[in-house]
């Protein structure tokens, strides 16, 4: 099976901070894809290398065999991106801001308006189409976000901390497409750090720790019988103790 | 006691926490310490040199003065919103503070401070420069603190009642328009002294006799009456500052267990709109639609707008009226200078964008791509000029008894536009930096990149000072046709700006993004 993304010895420093040292991300076509780590592990970072919207400062990264920074037309059209914090153009609508991307990408306006409406459909967003994107709520902007990074039928989705901040509803509304999405053998890529939902959705998980993939696989290998939860802070060397060292106070009332 | 001082600590430690490990903003407030002394000392003796003036000019200053002292204490902090952070009372809604302890904390909080203590030195100096006698002192003290408690109570009663107003988007899309506003309304009492609204004594003398039944124009009347009516003066002053606490206290109550108000979306019409119907269909009508409806609403480009219409005007007009130099030369000169007043938002096209530019990052592929994201947001905003510069050459044109300059006017106007795209296309990718969301009147950038924006308008004028030369020397021999010239002109400029902006922004795309996209 060909890979869609691949990248080798990716590499970025902040100053003296190395944020992503040397990753080699392999995720094979058609898959649903989880990038996990801790905080700081240096997901976003790789990522916005992999999508064109951070230089990295070595290595290279290719998509569906195309090189992101030396083939940018190629790339361009083949991915769809939701980067973390989501801002949008706030002063648009969720239509106007459908129609603006996918006019911007050079499709007809006509195709491009029956689109945006299927899309706001199926996110649930049509009672919201003509508000201004800026009083949207978090879940809203992930969808509408979504149904941006959608709308081009990129081959490659790449996802920042999607679920965050979103609503269980909105959430399922959001699993449901992107399963859908898969199931017609497109890749999904997601960072995230709930490992239940990783588990429930991913079948190729990647774990990414202090800059580098410290494990890569189909969810049944990385996880080895134990719970991806187990599997994630054995493999990250997160505390092992049970609690009970300090903080005796907490919990404590004075009997009067 | 205790809440005097825990409150004032706390002030104290927010201010030196805000500066902590940012040598900018240290040098920002080093700056703001040192203006606000020169200021206290300046003014407290250009206060104390009233004494000089006769008494009831005297007099008469320090009622207009107090008033006004009242007046920016009311505005100002409301257009300052969110840089205090004791000001916010919901901030303080979950300690497990009595309404009055908290009242008396947040007044403490609203005393301590650099401007505070720079107002009191000041409203002290009337003091100096007005009272007359043991009389005197003895109700000025007095009344220079309440005047100061005045401004005080009335500020946090203005900010704390509209404290739910301003948490709203809506709140603040006004409240940033509205600071170009103030900003203007200080430069009023300059046109009107500027202008021949007859004699200055009795401008004051009219004015002070209104605002002398103010509260404010009572505390300072009392200092200069110093007997009787002085003290009777004071008592109305002391009951109005507690009224005004009262209500604040009210109102504080209120906002602690009030919600902030849910934002009402704004629902805005589906039609494409006109341009969009009349350009091919295609990335250039995209963008093109997408700035005409950021011209229209997004504040930051309303300021901008509002700030080169009015600029023009003030121009227009002071020339206009006949005291400036006159003949052909004026109506081309101000149609120019509008024209560039407009292309100069263009010098840092993406700043406005900001962190959305990702979008545009990820669906333009190629150098053409960003020429015609370029493009489009130069038609738009030559689509909203145009008619402008049109008003402009009219009206300077008939204003100046030289309605044959119309014409070049109009043309030298368009070319200034072309060279202002072009030479800002440029700028736009060499030197982008980020637009804060909330502009103030003192910058256009973010904490910082001022650098960065100085480089940006300092190049993009030298720029366009270079290419308007051809112009400009033979406009001087009196050779008014070069104007047929300047559309093509500044056509081709905007074309090779453009061109060359593409080119070098494409190539460093992500740094562009990474620059117009700090945090501010």
């Amino acid at each position: 099976m060909k890979d869609a993304v691949r990248t080798s010895g990716l590499f970025k420093r902040y100053g003296p901070q190395i944020a992503v040292a040397g990753v080699d991300l392999v995720v094979p076509a058609g898959s649903f894809a989880g990038l996990v780590g801790p905080n700081g592990a240096g997901k976003t970072t790789t990522l916005s290398m992999i999508t064109g919207l951070l230089r990295p400062d070595g290595g290279h990264a290719e998509i569906d065999g195309f090189h992101v920074w030396r083939d940018p037309v190629a790339v361009k059209a083949r991915i769809g991106v939701l980067p973390e914090g989501l801002r949008l153009f706030e002063r648009l609508s969720g239509r106007e801001l459908l129609l603006y991307n996918g006019r911007l990408r050079g499709i007809p306006k006509a195709e491009v308006e029956r689109r945006a409406t299927d899309l706001l459909q199926l996110m649930d967003l049509a009672g919201a189409a003509d508000k201004l994107v800026v009083d949207y709520s978090t879940g809203m902007r992930k969808k509408i976000g979504l149904a941006a990074a959608l709308l081009h039928n990129p081959s490659v989705l790449f996802l920042d901390e999607p679920f965050e901040g979103v609503d269980p509803v909105s959430a399922n509304t959001l699993t449901e497409v992107l399963r859908a999405f898969t199931a017609s053998g497109s890749t999904v890529i997601f960072s995230s750090h709930v490992m239940d939902l990783v588990e429930r959705l991913c079948d190729w998980v990647s774990v990414m720790n202090g800059g580098h993939i410290v494990a890569q696989g189909p969810l049944e290998r990385v996880r080895d019988g134990r719970s991806l939860n187990q599997a994630f802070l054995e493999l990250v060397g997160g505390p092992q103790t049970g609690g009970g060292t300090g903080l005796t106070w907490l919990g404590q009332r004075d009997t009067p | 006691m205790t809440t005097v001082r825990l409150f004032a600590e706390l002030k104290l430690r927010l201010l030196a926490g805000n500066l902590r490990g940012d040598l900018a903003r240290k040098l920002g407030f080093v700056f703001t310490l040192v203006m606000a002394a020169f200021l206290a000392a300046l003014g407290f003796f250009l206060m104390s040199l009233v004494r000089l003036a006769q008494p009831e000019i005297a007099a008469d200053i320090v009622i207009v003065v107090f008033t006004l002292f009242l007046v920016s204490w009311m505005i100002v902090p409301l257009l300052a919103f969110g840089l205090d952070d004791t000001l916010d009372p919901a901030r303080l809604a979950l300690f497990p503070l009595p309404t009055a302890r908290l009242a008396v904390g947040m007044f403490t909080a609203s005393a301590t401070g650099v401007w505070p203590a720079a107002t009191l030195i000041v409203t002290a100096g009337a003091l100096a420069g007005l009272a007359s006698g043991a009389g005197g002192i003895l109700i000025g003290v007095p009344a220079v603190l309440l005047q100061f408690a005045l401004c005080l109570v009335a500020s946090r009663l203005v900010t704390t009642s509209l404290s739910s107003a301003l948490r709203t988007r809506r709140g603040r899309d006004v409240l940033a328009v509205a600071a170009i506003g103030a900003v203007l309304l200080f430069q009023l009492p300059n046109l009107l002294i500027n202008s021949d609204l007859g004699d200055p004594l009795s401008l004051l003398h009219g004015t002070a006799a209104v605002l002398r039944w103010t509260p404010s124009g009572m505390a300072a009347h009392a200092i200069a009456d110093g007997g009787l009516v002085g003290v009777a003066e004071l008592a109305v002053v002391a009951l109005v500052v507690v009224a005004a606490a009262w209500l604040w206290i009210k109102a504080l109550s209120r906002a602690l267990v009030t919600p902030d108000v849910s934002n009402e979306a704004a629902t805005v019409r589906r039609d494409s709109g006109l341009v969009d119907r009349i350009v091919p269909d295609g990335p250039l009508a995209a963008v093109v639609t997408k700035e005409l409806k950021y011209i229209r609403r997004e504040p930051r480009y309303r300021v901008v707008w509002f700030t080169a219409v009015v600029v023009t005007a003030v121009l227009a007009i002071s020339f206009g009226r006949g005291d400036g130099p006159s003949g052909p030369g004026v109506p081309i000169m101000l149609t120019a200078v509008g024209g560039l007043m407009v292309s100069l938002q263009m010098c840092n096209a993406f700043g406005i964008d900001g962190r959305s530019l990702w979008m545009n990052a990820v669906a333009i592929g190629s150098e053409r791509g960003l020429s015609v994201d370029l493009a489009g947001r130069h038609l738009a905003n030559a689509l909203v000029a145009a008619p402008m510069l049109v008003a402009i050459a009219v009206v300077t044109g008939v204003l100046t008894g030289s309605p044959g300059a119309i014409v070049w006017a109009v043309f030298a106007g368009l070319g200034a536009l072309g060279i202002g795209f072009g030479v800002g296309a440029v700028t736009s990718v060499v030197i982008p930096y980020t637009i804060p969301e909330r502009l103030n009147a003192f910058t256009g950038a973010a904490p910082g990149q001022g650098g960065q924006a100085f480089a940006s308008s300092m190049g993009a004028m030298v720029g366009i000072s270079l290419l308007t030369l051809p112009f400009i020397v033979p406009m001087l021999f009196g050779l008014l046709w070069v104007c047929a010239l300047a559309p093509f002109y500044g056509l081709a400029a905007e074309v090779l700006g453009r061109r060359l902006g593409a080119r070098i922004g494409f190539a460093r795309m992500p740094e562009l993004l990474a620059a117009v996209s700090k945090p501010a």
